[in-house]
């Protein structure tokens, strides 16, 4: 089975197959031979060793859960489908079967670099303050319009430069999630 | 006292049910609409519902939480901290209604609750206050007066909440020419934070840390201060990471530092558990900030150096205990102890808050760590209230081992299906600056910004990109959280395998 696994910045291919009792990983041209031992529906413990035995198998305790980063998706950041965490780190990641990647970023529904960004609130809550008007040009990381939830006031920020299109709400106004604050070109 | 309400939520909530456990006293927890499944609520002895899920329905209501006290047939109210835990008017409700208020007297509450009162009875004590405005500066007042009063003071200076609190209703003002979109905002937030505009102003000290003093006062005339914490590592005014004892405090200056902080409790007829909040210069000179009439969340720390249950003795002194603690040995700490609040936030997404439900959750164990926390797995960390859903806390015999402990239980604490504040402490426990306890309150501030927190080197990459494959490849179709998912993808396996 082959996998298409972006982690990072990179889009990685992972081929794996079972031989006898262990699981035999390809990553990138390089084999990992894997003793996974499920623990939990969420939770693999794996011994891992590089195929060349060079190196001692490592304990990796992987657990797993799936996204809930609709800002991130928002901010044409790139969300995760997975975050997985391992060794004290959370690593979020994004898994296609193999050859889908290059599709879908030509279909544009991956994690857009160029064309609108729609800004959208990641939760319900109230605009405090709306820093830009129709017209105006942003630089990336630019606060475009500060949004009250959870008893903290979190500005929202450009993903890149651009010029505001459309501002959707006013100062005062109750937003639900998913709501578009505004649209930025 | 046989019952206890405790008209809070969350982590506070359950510390408080545990130590009236360990007292054998009965416990009664209130709740909202969408915390009827919280923790608080599963392990108290009782629970009552106070009204729908925002605040002000539910936690802030007064008459409610009297009401279900009386109904619970409870004899003393615990208000923990925030919601109503210094709101006077809800400490002489409890009274009125024949229910024991676990904390200070309403007129200290109300007293200390104005900054700039509170700043007066410091004086008072003899004890030195930042320089700044005694009285409020009116909702009326022109930018123009402001811009008077400030030039009298001299820029840099603090703008500051009078009813203020966790950073609130705070501007920090560089020039003239910032004054009045600062005060406007600081205005604007205050009204909305504690339903009071009224503003004043406040020399800003440059570099100053962070250094409160815990106390306990009895209805015996017994003010007793604590060794001190410090609380410099702050992001937008709130505190993050604390410790105790403080780096930056010699024996002397706790001598003088806590005998200021007792002065200052006595002169007010202090009672119950309260902290006084100062800044300490580069100097060496201290300032009064504020005092807290209530439990603080950080308060862990001194129980952890001192050996003290603090909401045990909240609890004993409002049954009219004394308090027969030995003075000294509350000023000389028996190890080092650090707390990190753990915030439902993504500090790779500018901390926006990341409510949800928690999918899986792994506390750190094992020698010289404790989680106070309200998650539990399956558990909804939901949007209405603080996103703080644990502290984390470590001790050891010195800050070197205390940090490393910390490092551990980090690395250890799970969090899955929404993202936390750890991967931010974990940054901040390896910075050679705090590793060296060289920081003030700027410290945060100054060092993010600096690029991502942490980047995921690549053999940790590697690593995930296995795990994953093997997940899929494992998991049973038929359930876990990637199980559609799962299909999907062996479905695609399959054409591939045939290609």
């Amino acid at each position: 089975m082959i996998f298409e696994i972006a982690v990072g910045d990179k889009l990685r291919t992972v081929g794996i197959v079972r031989k006898g009792g262990m699981l035999h990983v390809d990553l990138d041209g390089r084999t990992h031979i894997v003793d996974a031992c499920r623990i939990s529906d969420s939770v693999v413990s794996m011994l891992v060793q590089r195929g060349d035995g060079a190196a001692p198998s490592r304990s990796i305790d992987a657990a797993f859960a799936s996204s809930q980063q609709p800002a991130r998706r928002s901010l044409g950041e790139g969300g995760g489908d997975f975050d997985v965490h391992l060794d004290g780190r959370t690593i979020p990641v994004q898994i296609r079967p193999a050859g889908s990647f290059g599709r879908q970023n030509k279909a544009g529904t991956g994690a857009p670099t160029t064309g609108p960004q729609r800004v959208v609130a990641p939760m319900p809550g109230k605009v405090v303050r709306v820093l830009v008007k129709p017209g105006d040009e942003v630089k990336a990381r630019q606060g475009l319009v500060v949004v009250e939830a959870m008893k903290m006031e979190n500005e929202l920020r450009a993903a890149r430069d651009g010029r505001v299109r459309d501002v959707a709400v006013t100062e005062g106004q109750s937003v639900d999630a998913g709501a578009v604050l505004l649209i930025v070109e | 006292m046989n019952k206890i309400l405790i008209a809070n939520r969350g982590e506070i909530s359950v510390r408080v049910i545990r130590a009236c456990r360990d007292m054998g006293i009965a416990t009664a927890a209130v709740y909202s609409e969408c915390d009827r499944a919280a923790l608080h609520v599963r392990l108290a002895d009782e629970a009552w519902p106070i009204g729908p899920s925002a605040p002000r329905e539910s936690y802030l209501r007064i008459d409610t939480i009297i009401d279900a006290a009386r109904k619970a047939g409870a004899d003393a109210v615990h208000p923990g901290y925030g919601f109503l835990a210094e709101n006077a008017d809800f400490a002489a409700a409890c009274r009125d209604a024949g229910l024991t208020f676990i904390g200070p007297s309403p007129d200290a509450i109300t007293l200390m609750g104005s900054k700039t009162a509170a700043r007066q009875a410091a004086i008072k004590a003899g004890v030195p206050v930042v320089p700044g405005t005694d009285e409020p500066l009116s909702d009326q007042a022109t930018d123009e007066e402001v811009r008077r009063v400030a030039e009298r003071i001299g820029y840099p200076l603090m703008l500051k909440a009078v009813a203020g609190g966790g950073g609130k209703g705070m501007r920090m003002v560089a020039s003239a020419a910032d004054l009045p979109g600062a005060l406007r905002a600081a205005r604007s937030e205050a009204q909305s934070a504690f339903g009071d505009g009224a503003v004043y102003l406040e020399r800003r000290i440059m570099s100053p840390r962070h250094i409160e003093v815990q106390l306990l006062g009895d209805h015996h005339g017994t003010v007793l201060p604590f060794v001190e914490r410090e609380c410099s590592i702050q992001r937008r005014h709130q505190k993050v990471v604390e410790e105790s004892p403080s780096l930056a405090v010699s024996p002397e200056l706790r001598r003088r530092i806590t005998t200021a902080a007792a002065s200052v409790a006595k002169a007010v007829g202090y009672t119950s558990a309260g902290t006084i909040e100062f800044l300490l210069d580069e100097d060496g000179s201290f300032y009064f900030l504020e005092m807290n009439t209530r439990l603080q969340v950080e308060h862990p720390i001194t129980e952890m150096v001192t050996g003290v249950d603090l909401v045990q003795w909240q609890i004993r002194i409002a049954r009219g205990e004394r308090l027969d603690l030995d003075p000294e040995a509350l000023l000389n700490p028996k190890a080092h102890a650090i707390e990190c609040r753990i915030y439902a936030e993504d500090p790779d997404n500018g901390f926006l808050p990341s409510p949800g439900r928690i999918q899986g959750l792994r506390v750190p164990q094992g020698p010289g760590v404790r989680d106070d926390s309200g998650a539990y797995e399956g558990g909804e960390v939901p949007i209405f209230y603080d996103p703080m859903i644990s502290k984390l806390i470590t001790w050891g015999d010195t800050r070197t081992h205390a940090m490393q402990r910390m490092r551990r239980a980090l690395a250890e604490y799970q969090v899955r299906g929404i993202r936390t504040t750890i991967p931010f402490f974990q940054w901040i426990l390896e910075d050679e600056d705090f590793k060296a306890a060289r920081f003030d309150t700027g410290f945060i501030d100054r060092k993010l910004g600096k690029g991502p927190l942490r980047p995921i080197d690549a053999s940790h990459q590697d690593l995930a990109a296995i795990a994953v494959a093997v997940h899929l490849f494992t998991t049973p179709a038929a359930n876990g959280v990637a199980a559609p998912a799962a299909s999907r993808w062996r479905d695609a396996g399959r054409t591939e395998a045939l290609r």
